[in-house]
């Protein structure tokens, strides 16, 4: 990626304030604090899918010497059913929280855990959305398997729980043959175009029922949390991706207002979609600090993490498609059952419509969809959350259509890339700001050689074969409307407050040198204000969905620019003429016609003391409360830029990602290696290099972990998950992911954001999952497994004639 | 000699964690009470160890079913190692115990007391220069959360301790103990061949 | 349901000689835990499953490490890490299949610690059992995994008992190819087992992988020089490069003379609760030419006899082809 010669900043590597801390050890994780008599917490922990405790007697373990205290149920808030609860009585997944306890020590505790004794009521429990919606199946919630708010039937009988009980008819089952995706009544059904026209002229239509894997993110660090109480208010140390968007609900499960609490995550240890927000467990130790009056620490480990941290849910999905000769998809009709998990589930299906009308442009699509509830870990939303599932499912079925209709495997898809003019499906169907997908596509083909290394598909070398694949990743990159916040102290520094926390893309950083760039600051004398509450921080988007660079490098801008206005309003009232007549440069602001008319930032930050209201901050026009109070704790410090980014966005901001890879398979051991990895992506203006393709290869990671090994499995006896371990859950190790990759981007501003940026977190890893499995079934010389991951027993019943042994619905299975 | 069936069934205490089940058919765990041996035995191990970390010898009170990821953490301050799985399976716990890369989460903290263990904090030098291998790490923008980072950096400085000039493979082979779940591989073995050249 | 990540309280003994070890063992009986590089061991501590009350940590006991050039062989210290193992000019030039197996044991950190003695004595890695459920092996009366939707992806093709675990051990493959002896000690004295006696199925005792019993200590392994410079292979196929235990591995050694296969041994693990010896595959080997007829011969007998549970069919080509390559190119 070349140098960009239109900024100063932009385009340009640097050196993120927080990084030595992470390369020496210095930094601090939430379980890394620790305080005068501090108590550890730990938790029992249901060992059932589904149960209602009946009765506790925890008087043995509270008389364990160094046991401070117990809390269950009945001491927390209740949150609406099916959200996640800090306690609950009637837990409906295999390792929910019921009851915890205090002590001196982890070792206390866990051996006080031993002598609670609880009395349970075992309730039937679901795995499969499909036995659910089966008349007379099991529901995973308590009073139904649907959210209600989700269901669209008027005629559904609302339960006053908010959950409903949803079922097909008999008749909806036999209708399909066996393996084939029953398609009863779903809660999204959206349409544009005329599908039967597409299917009644088609060159070629496939019909494929497909089933995609739920696995863990695996967050290095887990859930920890801790705690305390000081001068009415609650601190709280979390491990979040997000900083400010977590404060208003990890109040609310508190039971105090954000004003109340201290929120601290100066670093995370990744999140991958499970920490965007706040989650029940991380307000526990703040309820029992105020029990037991000591700081708490709730250290989560590792199996905990996997039972209750979070886990993408589980497609079942059929795809009908239809091509014309030319390998235009021109019809696309979908059906989603998606695993809900046991708590509310998140919209992994609604993002999987949409994916598909932006990448595979359909002529004409009908999309339809149900998450119905499961009793297995939450499933929250995993970095790309319905978008890469889909690539897993569809990215080896274009192969097939191009197989069949005699077209290369690239040329199907650049026939079918976005374009500027692409809509979103939907129920209101969007434009795309602007899609240079095409272009990724090309660039990376050239660099992988394309032509010349499919021909080597299906070269072989013993029991070796050569695979090659492409894959296709999107992901949306950015909304509008959140809060900018930065202040010049006299001494001339800018300190840009942001709220977007840090899971390791240091976008807070690189999106704050917006500002700095808007502003020409010099970047040394700039500081950058975050992950602590109390240092006054804007209400910002969460880091997640991809949406960090664009929406915040947006936000920046307007706080930069009302900076820049100000600067400008105090320069013209002090040497006179108006605002417009003056410009920022080398941190001074200077009369355009007589550039030795100026001041420096210094100058007008000490005047905007002087000067007050505005300037100081005393009034931060239209922002939100959050941001309000955070500009009132800085009134007075120096010269405020506060503004809200309220320039009008009525497009859809999608990025994509195109992957190609070769593998080795061997087709006497199921194993493969991927010798070759070329991704070029579409992000609008590359704002930070090194960040940009540190997410690109770390996206091809995840992908290529979604693709050869990642699952949690779920034992259909007892609804006990198996995949509670790193080495049972398998996320890829150095040496299942190449030992090295090229990645690049096209490098093309987008038009709606002020510096052309756009998002990029997210579709890497679609395109990886793709590519590998798409490269697998070339290997195999066009075998589809319509699952994921394709793991090496799989391969093996490929090569060697056996059927698989997975039914083709089956899911959370090995 | 006892029969052989009664070998490790009675390591195998009560029928289910925390308690009774009144159900039929519900899973039933394997555990029990705790046996709080209060007093040691005669013959076991001293609480009060010496542990010689980064150079310097501390005394510090550890339990016999303690290990040396939680001692560090819990009770010498030193949170720069990390405890991502605490069952071997990560590496995020790396040391060095006499120069060589361990899982600190997966031994016990008497194992040690006459080596010398060093952590991340004793990777830069006492004036606060860092290693070679963590200004690399910094210039590959190698880290992405961190987490996996101390130990990263622990396996590094091993393999380059004895092998001053690794090929990418060496360095991928060295550092496949440590699992990065933000895929910052690339970066971390672009970071040890650039130290590599530095030292050189 | 507890928070499976502390240990419970248990006393630790660090003996400093043999004997002191012995006396600890003898006083404790079946509550005593020898704990070699802990690396098996500590999980069990931590699941809080298996609850010894003596820990005795065995590192302290000179001459437990190492590994020693004999008259006709060598002789490995128990306690030698897999490391140690892997790098050892003297184990890779002479027994390479050992070498190569240890090298593909867990992770570099689990091998710098992991011995030897406790990589061939760790217990079986079933999750069913590792999830802490009262199954068999677990002193219950059934088995989760042997049922018609049990996820038995890792189980047993052969000489199921009631439990259809497998042996998890890349070594223990290839300390049966290679013909060791398991030297075993307590207060009684010492005596020596054939690798191939020394690990145990469930219709032997279904709670142990070994004929090891409290009070015993495994002192060394001794590796007889018959197969020392023999053609090898190894192989194990996991679903990850690292920390990840073999579906399927095959240790095999063989004797080849011009264009014929003299003598040969060959092991699988992976499939059978011990590791499993190829007498079939041998015996049609055996001082034939290593051609394309003896080498597919050899393959299709391979799993033979094999009966398989619902997921893991796969295992049966896995193994003949692995026993193809081991025959084709050592
Ligand atoms: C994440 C992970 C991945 C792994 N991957 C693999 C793998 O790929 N391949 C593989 O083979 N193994 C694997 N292992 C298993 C195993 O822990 C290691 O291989 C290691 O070698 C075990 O040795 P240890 O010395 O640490 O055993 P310990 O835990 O100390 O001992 C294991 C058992 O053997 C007994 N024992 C040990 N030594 C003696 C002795 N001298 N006399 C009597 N009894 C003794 C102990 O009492 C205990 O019951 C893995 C383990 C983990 C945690
Ligand atoms: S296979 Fe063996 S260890 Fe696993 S559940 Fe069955 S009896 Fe238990
Ligand atoms: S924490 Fe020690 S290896 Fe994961
Ligand atoms: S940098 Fe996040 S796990 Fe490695």
């Amino acid at each position: 990626m070349a140098d960009n010669p239109t900024y100063k900043l932009i385009g340009k590597n640097f050196t993120p304030p927080d990084i030595e801390a992470k390369v020496t050890g210095a930094s601090t994780y939430s379980e890394d604090f620790r305080a005068e008599g501090m108590a550890y917490v730990k938790m029992l922990l249901s060992p059932m899918p589904k149960c209602r405790v009946r009765n506790i007697d925890a008087s043995e373990a509270l008389a364990l010497e160094g046991v401070y205290g117990i809390m269950t149920a009945d001491d927390v808030p209740v949150f609406p059913n099916p959200g996640e609860q800090i306690l609950t009585n009637e837990p409906n997944f295999v390792g929910e929280p019921i009851l915890a306890i205090a002590a001196v020590d982890e070792s206390t505790a866990a051996n006080a855990l031993e002598l609670v004794n609880v009395e349970y009521e075992e309730l039937p429990f679901v795995l499969d959305p499909l036995e659910s919606l089966y008349p007379g199946g099991p529901d995973a919630y308590s009073g139904g398997n649907l959210v209600s708010s989700l269901r669209i039937e008027e005629e559904d009988e609302l339960g006053d729980i908010g959950v409903v009980s949803h079922k097909w008819t008999a008749r909806d089952f036999a209708a399909v043959d066996e393996g084939q995706l029953p398609m009863g009544q779903a809660t999204m059904d959206w349409q544009y175009g005329d599908l039967d026209a597409a299917f009644n002229d088609a060159a070629l239509v496939l019909d494929e029922t497909f089933v995609t894997a739920c696995n863990s993110h695996h967050s290095m660090e887990p859930r920890s949390a801790f705690s305390y109480w000081q001068n009415g208010k609650c601190y709280v140390h979390g491990s979040t991706q997000s900083q400010m968007f977590v404060v208003p609900g990890l109040a609310n499960l508190i039971g105090i207002t954000p004003d109340e609490l201290v929120y601290i995550s100066e670093f995370c240890g990744g999140g991958f979609g499970s920490k965007g927000g706040a989650y029940a467990v991380m307000a526990l130790p703040a309820h029992f600090s105020r029990l037991i009056s000591r700081p708490c620490m709730l250290r989560i480990t590792r199996a905990e993490e996997y039972y209750l941290g979070s886990a993408r849910a589980s497609f079942q999905g059929r795809a009908k498609l239809a091509f014309n000769d030319q390998g235009k998809m021109t019809g696309a009709d979908i059906y989603i059952v998606q695993q809900g998990g046991a708590k509310n589930p998140f919209g992994d299906f609604g993002a999987a419509g949409t994916m598909v009308s932006l990448v595979y442009t359909p002529e004409s699509m009908r999309f339809r969809a149900i998450p119905i509830g499961t009793n297995t870990t939450p499933c929250g939303p995993q970095r790309g959350p319905g978008q890469n599932q889909m690539s897993a499912a569809l990215e080896p079925l274009l192969d097939k259509a191009a197989n069949a209709l005699g077209i290369d495997q690239l040329e199907i898809r650049r026939i079918n890339a976005s374009n500027h003019e692409t809509l979103t499906g939907g129920e209101n169907r969007q434009k795309v700001s602007s899609s240079y997908m095409l272009d990724a596509i090309d660039m990376a083909a050239e660099r992988f050689d394309w032509s010349n290394k499919f021909a080597r598909n299906g070269e072989r070398n013993g029991s070796k074969v050569i695979g090659v694949g492409i894959g296709q990743g999107y992901h949306s990159a950015g909304i509008a409307g959140f809060d900018g916040l930065m202040r010049i102290l006299p001494d001339g520094k800018l300190h840009i407050h942001t709220g977007v926390g840090n899971l390791g893309t240091y976008s807070y950083a690189s999106t704050s040198r917006v500002a700095a760039e808007v502003l020409d600051m010099d970047w040394d004398n700039c500081v950058i204000e975050r992950g602590d509450t109390s240092k006054h921080l804007p209400w910002t988007i969460g880091q997640f969905g991809s949406l960090t660079t664009y929406t915040m490098s947006r936000a920046n801008y307007a706080a930069a620019m009302d900076m820049k206005q100000k600067l400008q309003e105090i320069a013209a009232m002090d040497l006179g003429g108006n605002a417009e007549d003056y410009d920022l440069a080398n941190e001074t602001v200077f009369n355009i016609n007589d550039p030795t008319q100026s001041i420096t930032y210094a100058q007008a930050a000490q005047r905007a003391l002087e000067l007050g209201g505005k300037y100081s901050g005393e009034d931060p026009n239209g922002t939100n409360p959050l941001t309000q109070a955070s500009v009132a704790g800085l009134a007075g410090s120096g010269l405020i830029g506060v503004a809200r980014d309220t320039t009008p966005l009525n497009e859809h901001i999608s990025a994509m990602v195109a992957t190609f890879v070769m593998i080795e398979l061997d087709t006497e051991t199921g194993n493969y290696e991927i010798l070759e990895f070329v991704s070029s992506g579409d992000c609008g203006t590359v704002n930070h290099p090194l960040g940009l393709v540190g997410q690109l290869r770390g996206g091809a990671c995840m992908g290529i972990g979604m693709a050869r090994s990642e699952r949690q499995i779920y034992d259909p006896q007892n609804g006990l998950p198996g995949s509670v371990g790193l080495y049972q859950a398998k996320p890829p190790s150095y040496l299942d992911v190449p030992a090295f990759m090229d990645v690049s981007a096209v490098d093309q501003p987008d038009p709606t954001n002020p510096m052309g940026m756009k998002g990029i977190g997210e579709p890497p890893v679609g395109a990886a999952v793709g590519a590998v499995l798409a490269a697998v079934s070339n290997a195999l010389g066009g075998y589809y497994f319509n699952r994921n991951p394709v793991t090496s027993d799989m391969i093996l019943n490929a090569a060697s004639g056996r059927e698989q042994s997975n039914s083709p619905l089956q899911i959370l299975t090995q | 000699m006892r029969p052989q069936n009664q070998s490790r069934r009675s390591f195998i205490k009560g029928i289910i964690a925390s308690g009774a089940v009144v159900s039929t058919g519900g899973l039933m765990f394997v555990s029990g009470c705790s046996e709080n041996t209060l007093s040691p035995a005669a013959g076991s191990v001293e609480r009060l160890i010496s542990l010689n970390i980064n150079g310097t010898v501390r005394r510090v009170d550890v339990l016999p079913n303690e290990t040396l990821a939680m001692t560090l953490r819990n009770k010498l301050g030193l949170t720069g190692t990390k405890i991502g799985c605490d069952r071997g399976e990560c590496g995020a716990c790396s040391v060095l115990i006499d120069g060589v890369p361990n899982n600190s989460c997966s031994m016990l903290s008497h194992r040690v007391t006459n080596k010398n263990i060093t952590t991340i904090e004793g990777i830069a030098s006492p004036a606060g220069e860092l290693h070679p291998v963590q200004q690399a790490m910094i210039e590959e923008l190698a880290p992405q959360c961190g987490f996996c980072t101390p130990g990263q950096v622990i396996s590094s400085v091993a393999l380059l301790n004895n092998n001053s000039n690794p090929s990418r493979e060496e360095a991928r082979q060295a550092l496949a103990g440590n699992l990065c779940r933000c895929g910052a591989y690339d970066h971390y073995l672009n970071a040890v061949l650039r130290a590599a050249e530095e030292i050189a | 349901m507890s928070t499976k990540d502390m240990m419970p309280n248990f006393d630790l003994f660090q003996p400093s000689d043999m004997g002191n070890a012995f006396d600890l063992l003898e006083q404790y009986g079946a509550d005593a835990w020898p704990l070699a590089g802990g690396q098996d061991s500590l999980d069990w501590f931590k699941d809080r499953v298996k609850r010894p009350v003596a820990v005795i940590d065995l590192a302290g006991i000179p001459g437990m490490n190492g590994i020693n050039e004999t008259a006709n062989g060598i002789e490995i210290g128990a306690l030698t890490t897999l490391t140690e193992i892997a790098e050892s000019p003297l184990i890779r030039d002479s027994y390479g299949v050992l070498a190569e197996a240890a090298s593909r044991v867990a992770s570099p950190q689990i091998r710098n610690i992991g011995t030897l003695g406790g990589n061939i004595c760790q217990d079986v890695r079933c999750w069913y059992y590792r999830s802490g459920i009262d199954c068999y092996r677990a002193g219950g009366n059934t088995c989760y995994a042997d049922t018609p939707e049990g996820l038995n992806r890792e189980h047993c093709l052969f000489e199921a008992d009631r439990c259809v675990a497998v042996t998890p051990s890349d070594t223990a493959p290839a300390l049966v190819a290679l013909d060791a002896t398991m030297v075993i000690q307590n207060t009684d004295g010492m005596r020596e087992v054939a690798a191939e006696d020394f690990f145990i199925g469930p219709d032997v005792d279904i709670e142990r992988v070994t004929v090891l019993e409290p009070g015993d200590i495994l002192t060394s392994i001794r590796i007889p020089s018959t197969w020392a410079g023999a053609n090898y292979y190894f192989e194990k196929v996991a679903d990850r490069e690292t920390w990840d235990f073999a579906l399927v591995n095959v240790a095999a050694v063989l004797r080849v003379s011009g264009d014929t296969i003299e003598g040969l041994r060959v092991v699988c693990g992976g499939v059978q609760c011990t590791p499993r010896r190829l007498n079939g595959v041998e015996d049609i080997v055996r001082g034939s030419a290593r051609d394309e007829e003896t080498i597919e011969l050899a393959a299709g007998s391979a799993a033979r006899g094999a009966t398989t549970l619902n997921y893991n069919g796969f295992k049966i080509p896995l193994m003949e082809n692995l026993v193809k390559r081991a025959i084709r190119d050592s």
